[in-house]
Order: C-alpha cells, then sequence, then structure tokens
C-alpha cells in the first residue's frame, strides 16, 4: 500500500526512467532527474537541519525545477507552502506570517522581490542549491518515517478577506484524488498533460501528480502563451498535448481570443474544467471544433482536496444549458443538509457537505476556523465522523445527478426578498451574446449590480430579466466592461467590483 | 501615438509603456489585458484584430501596437 507520495515517485523512476516527467519551454526533466533535483533539494535542507514535519516555502518560476523542488521538501521529510511570487506584497507578506516556515527557497528570478517581504527564516536560491548540492548524502530516514496523513502541502485560498486561510492537505488525500481523478480519465504512460494553472495552485495538483501515478509527462504552458492564442494552441501541438485540466477562465480566454482560429489541437482527447460555472459560449467552441473530445465538469473546494464530483459532459451546450455538477468521486462522500441539519427532501436545496479521508487537516495554526469549517456529521450520532461544509447550495436532480446552485454566502435580502445572487448571475448567462458576468449588492443604496462582458447591450439584458424575473430581481445598474477583473486563482475579483458602485 | 497611449494607460496604469520593450514577452500584459486591449483599439480605431494578429510581435511595445494598428486601417 502507497503511504507517501515519494513511493510514486520512487515507482515512476523504476519503470519510466528516461521517460520525461515535466517539461516547459525551455527544458525538461526525465523521471530519474527529477527524482535526482528532489535528493538534492532534500539533502540540502537536512544539511540546513530542518525538521521533518516543518513547513518550508517554495516560491518557483513555472518551470521543471518547480515541481521538483516541492518533491525535494518532501524528501526532507517537511511540506511545502508554495507562494506565488506575482501576488500583491501585502498578500504575501499576510502568507508568510500565518506559515512561520524556517526556511524559504526562491527561483533566482524572483529573489529582489521574496527579499522585501520582511522573511524570517533562511532564504536560499533554488539554481544555487542544484549547483551545489549532492544527492548523495540524502537521508531517506525522516521520509520513511512518515505516516500517510502526514501534511503535503499548504496551498493558501486566495480571494477571501481578511486574513488569508492556508489549507493542509495530507499525502493520503492527494493521493486519493489523483486515483479518483485518474479513475475517471484513464491516462497512461503516453498521455501528456498541458498545464495552466499556477504550479502554487490547487488546480496544478493534477499536473504535477497524475505524471507520477500513471507515467504520463507534464507541460507547463509559458504564462503569456494564454494571452497568444497563435502560440497557445501551436504548443499544444508541438508537445503533444492529449489531456487538458484547466480553470473555467482557461478555457474560456482560449475561446474568446480565437484560439481556434489560428489551429486545433491534434491530439486532444480530454478536458477537464474546474473553478467556476463555465460559459456555455466558451464550452460550445471547444466541443464544435474538438468533437472527438471528452468534456468533464468538475467541482469542489480546496478543503476536500481539488474536486469532489465530476459530470462528463455528452450534451452539446446550448445558451440555456446548466451542467450538473454530477456525481462524488470514488473516495469522496456527498451529503446535503438543510438549515436544521437534516437531510432536504429530495429535489429540495441543501448545503454541499464533504466528507472521506479526502478532507484537509483543516487550516494551518487556525484552529477556530478550522472548528467552523469541519464539523461532526449531524446525521451520524453513533461515531466521529468529520465533514466539511462547502457553504455552497446544492440539489439532487430527478435523473439523482447534482445540480450546484450557488454561494450560500451569496445569498441577500433585497427590498424584502431574499435573493440569491448567483442565480441572477445564472440567469443573466442565459442572455444571448452575455460572456461572463457578476452579480453583486450595494447593500448601502440597495442596489442590485450585474456587471458583464459580452457583445449583448444593456437594454437586451433588462428586457429578458423583465420578461422572465420578478421586478426585484431586475438588477438596476447593469454595466458592461470588456473583461472582468480576476483574482490570480482565475475567479472573478469581486472586491474590485465593489470599487465600481457609483 | 498619444491617443494610444491614452487606451494603453487606461488598462494598465501602473506600466510605463515609454520605455517597455516586451509587454508580451516578459508577461507584463496578461491574457486579460489583451482581451480588454484589443476591444478598446477595436472600437477606438475602427478596425478588426483577427486571432492571427494576436502574437507577441504585434503587442511587445507601444510602437508595435501602433504599427498594427496602422497597418490593419490601411487595409
Amino acid at each position: 500500500m502507497d503511504r507517501i507520495v515519494l513511493n510514486w515517485l520512487d515507482r515512476a523512476v523504476q519503470q519510466y526512467k528516461d521517460k520525461t516527467a515535466y517539461m516547459d519551454t525551455e527544458r525538461s526533466l526525465t523521471f530519474e532527474e527529477a527524482d535526482r533535483i528532489s535528493r538534492i533539494v532534500g539533502a540540502f535542507l537536512q544539511g540546513q537541519g530542518a525538521v521533518p514535519g516543518s513547513p518550508v516555502v517554495v516560491m518557483g518560476a513555472r518551470s521543471v525545477y518547480t515541481p521538483a523542488c516541492f518533491l525535494g521538501v518532501v524528501r526532507a521529510g517537511c511540506f511545502y507552502a508554495p507562494a506565488d511570487a506575482e501576488m500583491p506584497a501585502g498578500r504575501l507578506r499576510q502568507i508568510l506570517e500565518v506559515i512561520d516556515a524556517p526556511y524559504m527557497i526562491v527561483s533566482r528570478m524572483f529573489l529582489e522581490k521574496a527579499q522585501e517581504l520582511g522573511f524570517a527564516g533562511k532564504m536560499f536560491v533554488l539554481e544555487e542549491i542544484l549547483e551545489q548540492g549532492d544527492p548523495e548524502s540524502y537521508d531517506p530516514g525522516p521520509a520513511e518515517r512518515m505516516t500517510d496523513n502526514a501534511p503535503l502541502y499548504v496551498i493558501f485560498t486566495s480571494g477571501s478577506t481578511g486574513k488569508p486561510k492556508g489549507v493542509i492537505t495530507s499525502h493520503y488525500s492527494l493521493m486519493c484524488y489523483i486515483d479518483a481523478v485518474q479513475s475517471v480519465l484513464g491516462l497512461d504512460e503516453t498521455d501528456v498533460l498541458g498545464n495552466q494553472a499556477p504550479l502554487d495552485y490547487i488546480a496544478a495538483v493534477r499536473d504535477i501528480y497524475v505524471p507520477l501515478y500513471t507515467g504520463a509527462s507534464s507541460v507547463i504552458i509559458p504564462k503569456n502563451e494564454f494571452a497568444m492564442p497563435d502560440r497557445l494552441f501551436r504548443t499544444i501541438n508541438e508537445k503533444g498535448v492529449t489531456t487538458l485540466c484547466w480553470s473555467t477562465a482557461g478555457l474560456e480566454i482560449a475561446a474568446r481570443l480565437g484560439a481556434f482560429a489560428c489551429e486545433v489541437p491534434q491530439k486532444l482527447r480530454r478536458v477537464i474544467f474546474s473553478g467556476a460555472v463555465i460559459s456555455n459560449k466558451a464550452l460550445r467552441t471547444w466541443q464544435d471544433h474538438l468533437p472527438e473530445t471528452r468534456f468533464i465538469n468538475q467541482y469542489g473546494p480546496t478543503e476536500a482536496t481539488a474536486s469532489c464530483t465530476w459530470y462528463e459532459v455528452k450534451e452539446k451546450a446550448e445558451e440555456d444549458t446548466r451542467l450538473p455538477i454530477g456525481r462524488p468521486y470514488p473516495h469522496y462522500k456527498i451529503i446535503l443538509l438543510d438549515e436544521q441539519g437534516k437531510e432536504p427532501a429530495p429535489g429540495q436545496p441543501g448545503e454541499i457537505c464533504v466528507g472521506g479521508p479526502v478532507l484537509a487537516l483543516g487550516y494551518y495554526k487556525d484552529p477556530e476556523r478550522s472548528a467552523a469549517s469541519f464539523v461532526q456529521n449531524p446525521l451520524n450520532t453513533a461515531y466521529r465522523d468529520l465533514i466539511y461544509r462547502t457553504g455552497d447550495l446544492g440539489k439532487y436532480r430527478e435523473d439523482g445527478l447534482l445540480e450546484f446552485l450557488g454561494r450560500m454566502d451569496r445569498q441577500i435580502k433585497h427590498l424584502g426578498h431574499r435573493i440569491e445572487l448567483d442565480e441572477i448571475e445564472i440567469a443573466a448567462l442565459q442572455v444571448k451574446d452575455v460572456e461572463e458576468c457578476c452579480a453583486l449588492y450595494d447593500a448601502e443604496k440597495s442596489l442590485l449590480y450585474l456587471f458583464y462582458s459580452g457583445q449583448a447591450t444593456a437594454k437586451e439584458i433588462a428586457l429578458q430579466f423583465r420578461a422572465q424575473m420578478p421586478a426585484f430581481m431586475v438588477p438596476r445598474k447593469i454595466k458592461k466592461l470588456d473583461v472582468l477583473p480576476k483574482l490570480p486563482n482565475g475567479k472573478t475579483d469581486m472586491r474590485s467590483l465593489r470599487e465600481m458602485f457609483s | 501615438m498619444e491617443e494610444l497611449m491614452a487606451i494603453l494607460e487606461e488598462i494598465r496604469p501602473d506600466v510605463d509603456f515609454e520605455t517597455e520593450k516586451f509587454l508580451v514577452k516578459d508577461g507584463i500584459l496578461d491574457s486579460f489585458d489583451i482581451i480588454s486591449l484589443v476591444g478598446a483599439l477595436n472600437e477606438e480605431y475602427d478596425i478588426e484584430i483577427q486571432p492571427v494578429d494576436l502574437v507577441p510581435e504585434n503587442f511587445n511595445s507601444a510602437e508595435a501596437i501602433l504599427a498594427l494598428v496602422t497597418r490593419l486601417q490601411d487595409e
């Protein structure tokens, strides 16, 4: 039985030694080379006196060395906390304060930025470690003594206000998720994944760990190619990419920038997406150009290790399509709870709650918020049975598939009515030529806002709302933007939008 | 050029478009900036920038963007 991700790495090195594990546009690493780097980094940290079970911050570039460095931290018996150098300095400082790590490894290109963050521990440059390091002095003992519920990484959720929450994921949880997604994707050593997500972000765990589990390779696509669609699909074809595990924002950008007009991916067999409700127009563009490709919608919070449900899209996306989020992956348990903590009647909405070995170990150094989010399953009074309350609403359709109904905390009280802002967004997305949108409420002025992008006019949206919705649900301020502001994880930056209230 | 600078500065007030020569190559402009920029240029200059025009050479500097706009206006 596999205990930690290093078991996968060791097996991959034996089985696929000289095969490519990770590549970017400048270089590639075989499984053996990635393993060697992990041993160099592991030995270096041990030489510095790193205590097993302690965190190491990694601020890496979009390069093959970054996933190898993550594995190096694990080799030392430690866990990694990836940091995105492109995040605002204020946010990075908050993250460093919470994690309070003794060591930080940075890519040379980010050294200057990292030095300005007031990091109290020791800072090392990854390239220098690799030049001087010696894999022979590596001591495998600490990693051998790790149990499967040892932390693997701490990933900070972005976007929320206040103190950042560091979600702690164990080796076993991560291995359960990778096993689950592999049971749906069915990859083998001939497959190539095209990485889009920033490597410090939860969505990148597939691109980092699926190769170790299956022998497939991952290509780290340069960020600027997403701005230049001509390059994007050319790279995908040159590298023979067969599988994309992308954020919905990534798929939407490629469709909007007209990437398919330049080149069509030739070998793409599977596209799996998550992060937000995908625009039907963008999904249809992908489906029309790739009729043989499987498209899979995923749903899930970082707190339950990446994604907990999946749905294979068989239908062609139309203007009014509402994709379900589907059924739970293996290793995941999903229950719905109503406001009284009971199971809602069939077809009625409830809070989506997740259980199983995929639950995070909580929020780093934050017992209060951990206790509030990870709670005893109220349906079980017989034994300890933790669930994570997602704060999302869902309901079962008649065919037994789960449907996502939006965030619970996006429920507002407007003119005496309870309104789900997500419901307004879903309605707006069904207006022709609305590409993306965000509904927000200015409680001070009792004004319902809708920000959107696309060719539709504000008048068309208002007319359609008036034809279909009660008057109190019609946004009074409908503002068109070229593009909605985004957070680093690709989700809409609601705080920036709030600043546009007039 | 002044008009173009005004458009660029509205989208990214934090970037010095006079000196930056590798806006795309260095990752200064991201995909969301490009979407906004293409929309603004199409509207302001009455042109239609096509996906094939979205290559780094056309967007790496203010001069390159101006050259693209001029070329598309002449077509």
